[in-house]
């Protein structure tokens, strides 16, 4: 790594305005913000890359106008980027190209969903949940398999058939998830404290998931600066280090031997950035670890090695990841099943808010080294064909 | 060779999202409508896959041309499974709850679908039931829809 540039994070901003708004608008104002954040000029911005949920369900490539156009920014490219919920980790792998070669000084990446709007709108139709876009060639729709927590709750479903794991166990994901919430003034659910018996009494969505095994819809944008080192020392942050990134694919072996519903691509994704950083497990302080639902949280505890394969669920139940626990800290700002739902941005910004030491009440004592993940993938019977993301994040 | 099974024929007007029918699924799509169930089959090394890929055993022909679609048993074991409750398209209102099975065929390929007929008691404790193909027909709207039941061990 020494023969490369480093490449930092150097500015961070993120918006939740009312419903309504387009998606950019929100990009251009996190944009502004984050460069405001970094103490740089609109001027000062060679590059923008727009991070767009592809993959998945639904067309959600790019839409009818350039945020850069929009905000009047002088980039010299722009593009789009994303897998699913995997946003930040690949833009980030995408920017340090650039970056690394002299192609751009100073990258914006930036994430915007307008997915509460949207859903507010199809309700009308009478519909529930996310907005309802056809992807082609998706298999389960006439039948029956509408939503991500149609295939997704197979994973909780398989988990639990082989490991005996509980809907508690599950729930003290969300309940953990919660109390870091309550922490953040800035999350969705912030003042607003849940027990495992209240996820025991919300409504099933797709059994076994409860609602509250479920991420929350949202609306907003999350913006982050990306330069190299010898810039990176002059800005008015403290530069916060890309030191390790790795990805993984479940195509190349899970899926196949049909373990994709109890295991994500972690192994290749962990190796790669693991090597890359310098570190092992237990030099990370905290984990933000993709969350579109409790049983994804559960599979990478184990993936990562904190709890063995099939011991996710007793290594939650103790508390070990909520505040206070004997664990991992993880998804410390309530992640995306009681912060907001933007992808892994809303991981990424809260593991820089953690080493930044900018993270209030709920900022882990000397975070150091920050994990942050992210996922996204197409559903290829037996389900989910996804990406994993790696990125690890470091004061020095 | 034809599947067994029964024949759900839906008289009602069809208010769900249709089939996403495309280059490489369209001969399945069609054999749904004779009620076989096929699986994309290497003539080489009899592999079976489900939905179409090259082979992974060894070399292939130019776009996969050494694989046909084949009829499968219509025979498996649920492999993961869900109860859905909330009806996200307003065309599933009347069948909620109903049971989403992930089917691991015997030929080893994974489908997934509706189980009809006699229901499951509970998603998890009925994984690893036995199950077999059903056919929907929708003549009126062109096409057939592949569904599970459970049958005795």
């Amino acid at each position: 790594m020494s023969t490369r540039n480093r490449i930092a994070v150097v500015g961070l901003a993120e918006v939740h305005p009312p419903q309504g708004m387009s998606q950019r608008m929100m990009a251009s104002e996190a944009t502004r913000l984050a460069v405001e954040d970094a103490g740089l000029k609109i001027s000062d911005i060679d590059g923008a890359i727009d991070l767009r949920r592809t993959g998945g369900g639904g067309d959600r490539a790019s839409y009818s106008d350039t945020f850069t156009r929009f905000l009047g920014m002088q980039a010299q490219f722009y593009f789009t980027i994303g897998r699913g919920g995997a946003l930040a980790g690949l833009a980030t792998a995408a920017a340090t190209g650039f970056l690394d070669r002299g192609l751009a000084n100073y990258v914006v990446c930036v994430g915007a969903v307008d997915d509460w709007s949207k859903a507010e709108q199809t309700k009308k139709q009478g519909h529930r949940g996310m907005q309802h876009a056809e992807k082609e060639g998706y298999w389960g729709k006439p039948l029956g398999d509408l939503r991500a927590a149609s295939h997704h709750s197979w994973m909780a479903a398989r988990h639990m058939a082989q490991y005996g794991t509980t809907s508690e166990q599950l729930g003290a994901i969300s309940v953990a998830q919660r109390t870091w919430a309550c922490l953040n003034p800035d999350a969705k659910m912030y003042g607003r404290p849940i027990t495992i018996e209240d996820h025991q009494n919300s409504p099933w969505v797709v059994e076994p998931y409860h609602r509250l095994d479920c991420s929350l819809i949202s609306d907003g944008a999350i913006a982050f600066i990306l330069t190299t080192e010898e810039r990176a020392k002059d800005l008015k942050q403290q530069p916060i280090w890309v030191s390790g990134q790795g990805f993984g694919e479940i195509a190349a072996s899970y899926w196949w031997e049909k373990k994709n519903l109890t295991h994500m691509a972690v192994a290749p994704a962990k190796e790669k950035a693991f090597a890359q950083a310098g570190i092992t497990l237990n030099d990370i302080d905290v984990a933000q670890l993709y969350d579109c639902f409790t049983g994804e949280v559960l599979l990478q505890l184990e993936d990562y090695g904190w709890a063995e394969k099939g011991q996710g669920g007793k290594y939650v139940e103790s508390g070990a990841t909520a505040p206070g626990g004997h664990g991992i800290p993880v998804n410390t700002g309530g992640g995306l099943l009681s912060n907001w739902h933007l992808g892994d941005l809303v991981g990424y910004a809260e593991a820089v808010q953690q080493l930044r030491g900018t993270a209030g009440d709920r900022q882990v004592k000397d975070a150091k080294v920050a994990l942050t993940t992210g996922h996204g993938g197409e559903l290829v019977s037996p389900s989910m064909c996804s990406i994993h993301t790696s990125t690890i994040l470091t004061v020095d | 060779m034809t599947n067994e099974g029964v024949t759900v024929t839906e008289p009602k007007k069809w208010n769900k999202p249709r089939p996403n029918i495309d280059a490489d699924s369209a001969e399945f799509w069609e054999g749904l409508k004779r009620h076989e169930l096929l699986l994309w089959t290497c003539e080489e090394c009899g592999a079976a896959y489900w939905p179409k890929c090259y082979c992974r055993n060894h070399e292939n022909k130019p776009f996969a041309a050494n694989l046909s679609w084949k009829p499968s048993s219509g025979y498996g074991r649920i492999f993961a499974m869900n109860r859905h409750e909330y009806a996200f398209h307003a065309g599933f209102k009347e069948d909620v709850p109903y049971f989403y099975a992930l089917v691991e065929l015997d030929e080893g390929p994974v489908i997934s679908s509706t189980i009809i007929g006699e229901q499951p008691t509970d998603p998890i404790k009925d994984i690893g039931r036995r199950v077999k193909i059903a056919f929907e027909d929708h003549p009126e709207e062109g096409f057939t829809l592949p569904r599970f039941e459970l049958v005795a061990e």
